[in-house]
């Protein structure tokens, strides 16, 4: 019995030493990693911190000129690199090629301050994990949401930055526009809490281009157009003209929610629509109900949409447009935001990322605007956003500011601009860096639009936003019977 | 004589320390073992630090920053659990017992129980006992608007009392259909031929996590427009026969229905295979009397084999009734609360982490707590009656 207690002591001295010897040297990585993640990008660092001084032109393609207007960012781009070999995380709901698109986009930061931005992509639940970081006392140091309204809870509890402390609070109202700007992210106290980062345009409807071409129909430009194309594509019996399914999980109603939000900018008007966002207009209101009334119409109107007006609610929002694909499209318009694209065209997703689609966006799939209805409201715009956070702030890690600062510039989305993808929240952005189909169709809406909302459920409390979605649900399911039910329900379920 | 004495003197000197030092050693690993692992970063600096050793820097590098496959660091860290959790507490509790066997036996005799309990009483008031205060709190203190019955308040509205009036079809159709579908089987499988092969069969889901089985029933329930081809099996099934599909998931109340057959396919091997063990308890002899009195069947399952297990029933009741009040998952993976078949856990979930009602939540977890306690006294004083817990 003694011996075997001694050699498991003997044993656990062993296990022990080597936990303390490793606990010792802890701390010795962490200089040492940074110091050989140094040694890649020293060998091309010098061309790179040259630049800015010597050779101006190539270093202004990918980065902003100093002064920038940040003091911090300033500091990194300065030519000693005083942030090298910082590490600075940020979590994001985008994986795979958004994800990549991402690190893409603040690589230049990186290679030419030497801060090391870590993206931790979480591809699902990524709200309910960082609200589990950010009541654990652990937050990434920034992080992206999509929800404003979660962005100023954060911020009214005290666990996210005031950027305005060390931002100019001037600068960034100028540099967003009222659609997406810092306005939707203030506190009670002028507060900043979050910066705009990327929109995505959700006034689009996508549609088959050549078989439209063969069919005869004209893209259509205003609503009494389109509910003629809508009836003449049914009288030919070519099929149904919406492919419409919102089902999304738990997340099921925003598609609805977004379609009705487009009305509502466009027959009530964009004063009437902010006010409904903070439920100065009721639910419960003519404009609502009228709005109510146009979706009806396109919605429950007998072979209007693929599979009846039953299958809405029960098909799930990426296989929707399937049919628009065949030669002879089963449902011809699509509307849906800026964000959809080859990637969710149905041959890729049936291969696999990676596949290359058979069709071509602006030669067989093409967006249209989704057409004004009042002349009397303009050719309005709607659309969403992610917002940046800044969740860590302190007087040791000035990279943090450093690296919000710089994603609140144009250049921090800049390489995902280029892929052809993305919309920059900066109005700021050079026109010329929007090349793609898709880009130029968004900055035309943009461009053209003479007011534009941001998606409204988006910024309603979280419980008015659910109620929204699940009434929305429940009208849709109650073939437009259940008006008084939904706008009732949304109306009760605000906070007081 | 006099070497041998001293040699006695070592020897009982070695006896009297190495427990001692055994039981610090046990507490040095346990303390560096937890340190590692709270550290959120430690197992990665450790794995780093190792590659860095062995000349590997770009793989340390890329475990600092996170990026690439993390499995290894993973796998450190799950071992580094094993040995403070396995290795570790194995020690500490040889260590102490032996220290306390250096005391007189008396003291011995009241040291002991206390060395052997307290780790445990210590973590299940840090995991379990503070974190439900801190719940109880929390409900009657957050977001209260100063009235601390705020947030029960408002469980008082239409909307909650559905949702707990959906708890409490829960309670009833799911924990009867499974024990009663579950006692049943077993009364049945009882005499068939092929009895394991059977048994199997229905026990089978029990291997199936709820979140697999919830996307596994999506499929089952798939609704498609009527008239087309209908992928979903159900609809499959319920269209040959010549009905119009149904939207099982969307519609309520057969949706809720709908989740709680899922709850049963899943649930039902448990009760059978617990009651199946009970029933092979039934002494033959009992049985045998009651078919010589001229007992049918029927009467001696009902009269005889029941009331003679009726300890197993109530215990798959009661421990099925817990997990079915407590029932999440389904309801998440399926509906995600909506088309009325929101249950209290989810809002409690929602509340949390979609809402930001901190204090509704936590009211929520309470109301869940206070209906858990009186069936697990229940289940512990039937289990504590059939002398298992005594």
């Amino acid at each position: 019995m003694t011996k075997r207690l001694w050699t498991t002591s003997v044993l656990a001295v062993v296990v022990a030493m080597l936990f303390v010897a490793c606990q010792a040297t802890n701390p010795s990585p962490s200089p040492s990693a940074p110091a050989a993640s140094e040694a890649p990008p020293a060998s091309e660092a010098p061309p790179a911190s040259e630049a800015p001084g010597s050779a101006a032109p190539p270093a202004s393609g990918a980065l902003p000129e100093v002064p920038t207007g940040y003091t911090e960012l300033d500091t990194a781009l300065g030519p000693d690199k005083p942030y090298t070999g910082k590490r600075v995380t940020i979590q994001t709901q985008w994986i795979e090629g958004e994800g990549a698109n991402f690190d893409a986009a603040v690589a230049p930061l990186e290679e030419a301050t030497g801060i090391d931005v870590v993206q931790e992509s979480i591809a699902s639940q990524h709200e309910v994990v960082l609200r589990t970081r950010i009541s654990g006392k652990t937050p990434p140091d920034l992080a992206m949401l999509a929800q404003p309204s979660a962005v100023v809870e954060y911020g009214s509890r005290g666990e996210t930055t005031n950027v305005a402390t060390f931002m100019d609070p001037a600068k960034l109202g100028s540099d967003f526009s009222a659609g997406f700007g810092t306005a939707l992210l203030s506190g009670d106290n002028g507060e900043i809490w979050g910066i705009p980062y990327k929109v995505d345009v959700k006034s689009t409807i996508w549609y088959p281009i050549k078989a439209f071409e063969a069919a005869g129909y004209a893209v259509p430009t205003t609503w009494d157009e389109l509910k003629a194309l809508s009836a003449k594509i049914v009288a030919d019996g070519n099929g149904s003209p919406w492919c419409l399914g919102i089902l999304d999980g738990a997340a099921t109603g925003w598609i609805a929610t977004d379609w009705l939000e487009d009305v509502m900018l466009r027959t009530a008007g964009i004063d009437a629509y902010n006010r409904w966002i903070t439920h100065d207009l009721k639910f419960d209101s003519p404009e609502v109900r009228a709005a109510l009334a146009v979706l009806a119409e396109q919605w429950f109107t007998d072979g209007y949409v693929n599979g009846g007006y039953q299958s809405i609610t029960a098909t799930d929002r990426l296989e929707s447009w399937d049919p628009m694909f065949q030669p002879e499209p089963g449902c011809w318009m699509h509307r849906q935001a800026t964000w959809l694209g080859p990637d969710f065209f149905p041959d890729v997703r049936a291969g696999g990322p990676g596949t290359q689609s058979q069709y071509v966006l602006g030669e067989d799939i093409g967006i249209m605007y989704f057409p004004q209805i009042d002349a009397a409201q303009g050719t309005p715009g709607l659309g969403a956003g992610d917002t940046l956070m800044v969740l860590v702030d302190n007087p040791d890690r000035p990279e943090i500011r450093a690296v919000a600062e710089y994603l609140a510039t144009p250049f921090g989305l800049k390489a995902w601009i280029d892929i052809g993808s993305a919309q920059s929240a900066n109005q700021t952005t050079p026109a010329e860096w929007y090349q793609s189909y898709k880009q130029q169709i968004a900055a035309d809406i943009v461009g053209n639009s003479t007011s534009f909302g941001f998606d409204a459920s988006d910024l309603m409390p979280p419980e008015a936003n659910r109620a929204f979605w699940d009434g929305i649900t429940a009208w849709i399911d109650s073939g437009g019977t259940g008006t008084d039910q939904f706008v009732q329900s949304v109306d009760a379920a605000w906070p007081q | 004589m006099a070497i041998q004495s001293r040699d006695h003197a070592e020897v009982s000197a070695v006896r009297r320390f190495a427990p001692v030092l055994a039981a610090l050693v046990g507490l040095a690993v346990v303390a560096i073992g937890v340190m590692i692992l709270a550290d959120r970063n430690a197992a990665t600096n450790l794995l780093s630090s190792i590659y860095e050793a062995l000349g590997n820097t770009q793989g340390a590098v890329d475990l600092e920053r996170g990026v690439g496959d993390q499995l290894q660091a993973k796998l450190l860290l799950g071992l580094v659990a094993l040995i403070v959790g396995v290795g570790g507490i194995w020690m500490l509790y040889v260590g102490v017992s032996a220290v306390v066997g250096l005391a007189s036996p008396t003291w011995q005799g009241r040291i002991l129980p206390w060395v052997f309990v307290i780790p445990a009483v210590v973590l299940l008031a840090v995991f379990l006992v503070y974190p439900t205060i801190g719940t109880i709190i929390t409900s009657f203190t957050a977001q209260t608007n100063g009235d601390p019955l705020a947030n029960y308040k408002q469980l008082l509205t239409p909307q909650f009392i559905g949702i707990i009036g959906n708890n409490i079809i829960w309670l009833i159709v799911a924990t009867g259909g499974s024990v009663l579908l579950g006692l049943g089987i077993a009364g049945l499988v009882d005499r068939v031929r092929r009895e394991a092969l059977a048994k199997t069969f229905i026990f089978l889901p029990m291997a199936i996590s709820f979140i697999g089985a919830s996307v596994i029933w999506r499929f089952m329930y798939e609704w498609n427009p009527p008239g087309q081809p209908q992928i979903g099996f159900v609809n499959a099934v319920w269209t040959a026969l010549g009905f119009a599909p149904v939207r099982w998931v969307q519609d309520p109340p057969i949706n809720t229905y709908a989740l709680i057959l899922i709850f049963i396919w899943l649930q039902t091997g448990f009760a059978m295979v617990v009651l199946s063990a009970a029933i092979k308890g039934v002494s033959i002899e009992v049985i045998e009397a009651a078919r010589l009195d001229g007992a049918s069947e029927r009467q001696t399952f009902l009269r005889v084999i029941m009331p003679m297990i009726k300890g197993s029933i109530i215990t798959v009741a009661t421990t099925t009734a817990i997990l079915v009040l407590k029932i999440f998952d389904i309801i998440y993976v399926m509906t995600g609360g909506r088309y009325g078949t929101d249950v209290v856990a989810n809002r409690m979930f929602i509340e949390f982490y979609e809402f930001f009602n901190d204090g509704r939540a936590a009211a929520l977890a309470t109301v869940l707590f206070l209906a858990v306690v009186p069936i697990m006294f229940f289940n512990v004083r039937n289990l504590r009656r059939q002398g298992i817990g005594s």
